[in-house]
C-alpha cells in the first residue's frame, strides 16, 4: 500500500502526528501514523480495529506511544496532558453515563471538571443542553433517555467548557437516520458557528463527507489517505453521464463533434471540454434519449476509500 | 422604559471568556462530587439508607454513653464508654462504613467509563486518586472523629468531660485517632476496591481483608506460637490499640499487640496506610480507563 503525502496545512495544524507507533502487547495498534489536522471539522475515517480510537487516546495523552511524535494545540499530550485536555472536548464512544444524575447535572458537573467556576458552569451546562435541542429533557436522568439523547448529552458535555479542539468518537453511534441527520447538522453547526476545530472518529463515508472540511483515512494503524474533501474528490476533469438507452449512438454524436468518449454500458465519460454540458444537451435532445445522470467527473470519498483498501 | 433600556439577558450558548479555575480545582470538584454521591445526597432514598444505618450505628454508642450520663446523675466514670475503647466498639461499622464508601467511590466509573471521562480533562490518574483519596476519608471522618467530636462536646456542656486545656489536649487526641482511623480504613477499603468494578464485589472484599487476616494472625499466635509481631497485620485490632495508647487507656485483656512497643504499632497502622495506598496507585497506573 502506498504510502500518501501528508498534505502540509496552510494554517497551523490543530494536530500533528509524525510516525507515531502505538503497541498492545504483539498488536500494533498504530504502525508510524503521519498526519496533520488542520482547523475546521476534520473526519477521521476507518474501519473498526483501524485506529481511531488509540489514536484519540494518545492525542488526549491517556495512552503514551512507543515512538513518533504528536502535536495537539501545539503542544506534547505526553508530557502536557492536564493544560492540553483542558483546551479539549471529548465524546466517547460508549453509552454508559451515570444513570440517576440528571443530564444538567451530569454536564454541569464535567464542566466544573474542565475548571469553569460553578456560576458559569450551572449557565453553559444549560445552554449547551439548549443548544443540542435537549433544553427542555435537561432534568431528566441520563439513565431514563434514548441512546440519542444520550448522544446528545455527550456532545453538550464536550462543548460545555468551550474547547478549542472537539474529538467526538462515533457521534452517530445508535442512532437512526433522523436522529443521524441532526446530530450531523448540530456538529456543522459547532465546528462552523461557534469556530471550535472538530476531529470526528467515524467508520461511516456519508456521514464525513457530509460534513467535513477534511479527511483522515486511517487503515491498519497507518493514514492511506488524508487532506481536504475536495483535495482528496479531485480527480480528472470531464463529465460523466448516464442514459436510459442507446449510448452507442450519443457517443457517435459527441466524438463527431470533437469531444473524447469512452463508453461503459449506458454510461459514458466525457473529456474535458469548455462547452461540453450545451452539447450534451443537444445531443440527448436530438436522439430523444433519457439521461439519468450528468454529473462532473471525479471521485467521491468512497472511491478513495475503497482504493485506499478500506 | 424605553427600548433603550431593554437588554438581552438569555443568549444561549456562545464563546466563554470568563474566568478558569486553576487545576488543582479539579481536585476539589470531584472530591466533593464523590463525597455526595456516596452519602446519598442528590440521590434517591434507596442510596441514603445504608450511609444513614451505618452512621447511626457508630454513633449510637455516644448517643447512648451521653444520654445515660445525662439522666442517670450518679452514674460513675468509669462506667462510660471510653475515648480509647471506642474505636475498638466500632470496628465492625467502621468496617461496614468503609466497605460502603470507597466501592461506591471509585468502581461505579470504571465500570460507567467516566473514569475515562475524568482522566479526559484536567486529571492525570494521581490526581484522580487523590481526589477519590479526599473523598473517601472525609466521609469517613465523619464516623472516626464524630462519635468522639459528639461526646466530648457533650461531656463538656453536661458538666462531665474536662475543661480548659485538657479540653484542648483531649481535642488533639479525638484528632489524631480519628485522622489515623480514616487513613487506614481509606487505604484498604480503597485498595481492595482497585481490583473490581463491581461494588458488592468489592464490598465484601473489604470486609474480609479487614477481619479474615486479624482472625489467622491471632490463631497462628495463640495456636502456632507465632510471634506477637505478626499481629501488626491485624488493622482493625491495631489501630484500636493504638487509639487506646493515644488516649493514654490500657485495653483490656491481654491480646498480642497489647505486648508490643507504641512505636512499633504506630509503624504497623503507617505501613498498612502506605501499603493500601501504594497498591491502589500501582492498580490505577496500570488501568486500562479508555475504551
Amino acid at each position: 500500500m502506498a504510502s500518501p503525502a501528508v498534505p502540509e496545512p496552510s494554517s497551523p495544524a490543530v494536530i500533528s502526528a509524525r510516525g507515531v507507533v502505538k503497541r498492545y502487547g504483539r498488536t500494533v495498534a498504530l504502525a508510524g501514523l503521519d498526519a496533520i489536522i488542520g482547523p475546521g471539522i476534520t473526519g477521521l475515517l476507518g474501519s473498526n480495529g483501524a485506529g481511531k480510537t488509540t489514536f484519540i487516546s494518545l492525542a488526549l495523552g491517556l495512552r503514551s506511544r512507543d515512538a513518533g511524535e504528536l502535536s495537539v494545540l501545539g503542544r506534547d499530550p505526553e508530557t502536557a496532558g492536564i493544560d492540553v485536555r483542558a483546551r479539549i472536548g471529548y465524546a466517547p464512544e460508549h453509552h454508559d453515563l451515570p444513570a440517576e444524575l440528571a443530564a444538567t447535572d451530569f454536564v454541569r458537573h464535567l464542566a466544573e471538571m474542565h475548571l469553569l467556576p460553578r456560576r458559569a458552569a450551572v449557565q453553559r451546562a444549560n445552554d449547551a443542553l439548549w443548544l443540542v435541542g435537549l433544553g427542555e429533557e435537561r432534568f431528566r436522568p441520563v439513565g431514563s433517555m434514548s441512546t440519542g439523547q444520550r448522544q446528545r448529552v455527550k456532545l453538550a458535555s464536550a462543548i460545555v467548557h468551550d474547547p478549542e479542539l472537539v474529538l467526538l468518537d462515533e457521534p452517530t453511534d445508535g442512532l437512526d437516520p433522523m436522529q443521524r441527520t441532526e446530530m450531523l447538522a448540530l456538529i456543522r453547526r459547532i465546528g462552523t458557528e461557534f469556530g471550535m476545530h472538530i476531529v470526528v472518529s467515524s467508520h461511516h463515508l456519508e456521514e464525513v463527507e457530509r460534513i467535513c472540511d477534511a479527511v483522515v483515512i486511517v487503515e491498519g494503524g497507518e493514514v492511506v489517505h488524508a487532506g481536504t474533501l475536495a483535495e482528496l474528490r479531485q480527480g480528472p476533469e470531464g463529465l460523466v453521464i448516464e442514459v436510459d438507452e442507446r449510448a452507442g449512438e450519443l457517443a457517435s454524436v459527441l466524438t463527431a463533434h470533437g469531444f473524447d468518449v469512452t463508453v461503459d454500458g449506458n454510461r459514458l465519460v466525457l473529456g474535458a471540454a469548455d462547452d461540453a454540458y450545451d452539447a450534451v444537451r443537444d445531443a440527448v435532445a436530438d436522439l430523444g434519449v433519457g439521461l439519468r445522470r450528468l454529473l462532473p467527473r471525479g471521485r467521491t470519498l468512497e472511491d478513495v476509500y475503497l482504493g485506499a483498501g478500506g | 422604559m424605553t427600548t433603550q433600556d431593554a437588554r438581552l439577558f438569555d443568549l444561549g450558548y456562545r464563546r466563554y471568556d470568563g474566568p478558569r479555575d486553576h487545576p488543582w480545582r479539579a481536585i476539589v470538584t470531584l472530591a466533593g462530587f464523590t463525597a455526595r454521591r456516596v452519602l446519598g445526597l442528590g440521590r434517591g432514598a434507596r442510596h441514603k439508607v445504608l450511609p444513614a444505618i451505618t452512621l447511626a450505628i457508630a454513633f449510637l454508642p455516644a448517643l447512648t454513653s451521653v444520654l445515660f450520663s445525662v439522666l442517670t446523675e450518679d452514674i460513675l466514670v468509669d462506667d462510660l464508654i471510653s475515648y480509647g475503647e471506642y474505636t475498638f466498639i466500632i470496628g465492625s461499622a467502621l468496617a461496614l462504613f468503609a466497605a460502603l464508601v470507597a466501592p461506591e467511590a471509585l468502581c461505579p466509573d470504571r465500570r460507567s467509563g467516566m473514569l475515562g471521562l475524568y482522566l479526559a480533562g484536567p486529571l492525570d490518574r494521581t490526581r484522580y486518586l487523590v481526589a477519590k483519596g479526599v473523598a473517601v476519608f472525609g466521609v469517613m471522618l465523619l464516623i472516626t472523629v464524630g462519635p468522639l467530636l459528639f461526646m466530648l462536646i457533650a461531656f463538656v456542656l453536661a458538666g462531665f468531660g474536662p475543661s480548659g486545656v485538657e479540653t484542648a489536649e483531649l481535642l488533639l487526641q479525638i484528632l489524631a485517632v480519628g485522622i489515623t482511623t480514616a487513613l487506614l480504613y481509606t487505604a484498604l477499603s480503597m485498595a481492595v476496591s482497585s481490583f473490581t468494578t463491581r461494588r458488592a464485589a468489592a464490598a465484601i472484599g473489604v470486609v474480609l481483608v479487614i477481619f479474615v487476616p486479624a482472625s489467622i494472625v491471632r490463631a497462628a499466635i495463640e495456636s502456632a506460637g507465632a510471634p506477637n509481631e505478626l499481629d501488626l497485620l491485624s488493622s482493625p485490632l491495631v489501630v484500636a490499640e493504638l487509639a487506646y495508647r493515644i488516649f493514654g487507656e490500657t485495653q483490656e485483656g491481654n491480646d498480642p499487640v497489647t505486648q508490643l512497643s507504641t512505636w512499633l504499632v504506630a509503624g504497623g497502622v503507617g505501613a498498612a496506610i502506605l501499603a493500601g495506598a501504594l497498591v491502589c496507585w500501582l492498580r490505577y497506573r496500570r488501568l486500562e480507563a479508555f475504551r
